[in-house]
């Protein structure tokens, strides 16, 4: 029987295989939700989702990609947010 | 629209919003590009023409590129041009070779030939060579057996006859 304070849904499961061949479960803290491009609402893609003790120890480069607005909008937009920009001159 | 001296403003990549320079055209969807951005291949599809044409060759170099820019008051970071740097070599540390010390056999036979030639001068007027160095390491991993005979000496005969070797290696200290 679990026991009463894992019966809640706060915590996920991991189902972790023992070396004698039993499967048990873990209790971990759920995972934040993935980041989202800030105009449109797109899952960011080169954004981990972890834990912030997690990335906390990741580099600066694993975090987000490497140009701009990267980390906070999608390819797409910002690359009509450029369009826009050279098409004003 | 992409002719050579089109100002261009590049929307994919690390280098996205930056200004550049057609400076040839490759193929129907390739160009190269110079300017803000590292002069490299560019895909059409990651440009996005301005209204400006400059007056350039055909494969202009980084410098008039550039200079040509800088007229559209367009700044770009110029090429540092690597100086060479005057080669400072380190002064040697002159080897004085401790471990002429313990040795066993081993470590006689094998760097007998070697060793005898080099070690019997303790200030190195060589520069050290690299076939020496692990020569070097060989003695001293193999100090603990030596320990380990000294403790035997009043045990065992034949470890007697090898007395005789350590006095000699310490006679020549
Ligand atoms: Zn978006």
């Amino acid at each position: 029987m679990v026991s009463p304070k894992h019966r809640s849904g706060s915590k996920r499961k991991v189902f972790v295989k023992t070396p004698g061949g039993k499967t048990t479960t873990h209790y971990r803290k759920r995972k934040p939700s993935s980041a989202k491009c800030g105009s449109c609402g797109a899952v960011l893609k080169g954004v981990p989702r972890e834990l912030p003790s997690k990335m906390k120890n990741l580099p600066k480069t694993a975090k987000r990609p490497q140009r701009p607005f990267g980390g906070v909008l999608c390819t797409k937009c910002m690359r009509s947010k450029f369009k826009t920009v050279a098409r004003a001159k | 629209m992409f002719e050579i001296g089109r100002l261009c403003m590049k929307l994919a990549g690390r280098d996205a919003g930056k200004k550049c320079v057609v400076v040839d055209v490759l193929d129907d969807n390739y160009v190269l590009i110079d300017g803000q951005t590292r002069r490299k291949k560019c895909n059409l599809k990651h440009l996005e023409p301005l209204n400006i044409v400059l007056k350039l060759d055909k494969n202009a170099s980084n410098k008039v590129v550039i200079d040509a820019l800088k007229e559209e008051n367009i700044d770009c970071l110029e090429k540092k041009e690597k100086e060479k740097k005057a080669v400072t070599t380190r002064p040697k540390k002159q080897k004085v070779v401790k471990n002429k010390g313990p040795k066993t056999k081993k470590a006689d036979k094998k760097s007998k030939a070697k060793y005898s030639k080099t070690a019997k001068s303790t200030t190195v007027d060589k520069p050290a060579t690299d076939a020496k160095k692990p020569e070097v390491k060989k003695v001293e991993a193999k100090k603990p057996e030596v320990e380990k005979v000294e403790v035997k000496k009043p045990e065992v005969e034949k470890i007697e006859a090898k007395k005789p070797e350590v006095e000699k290696v310490e006679a020549k200290k």
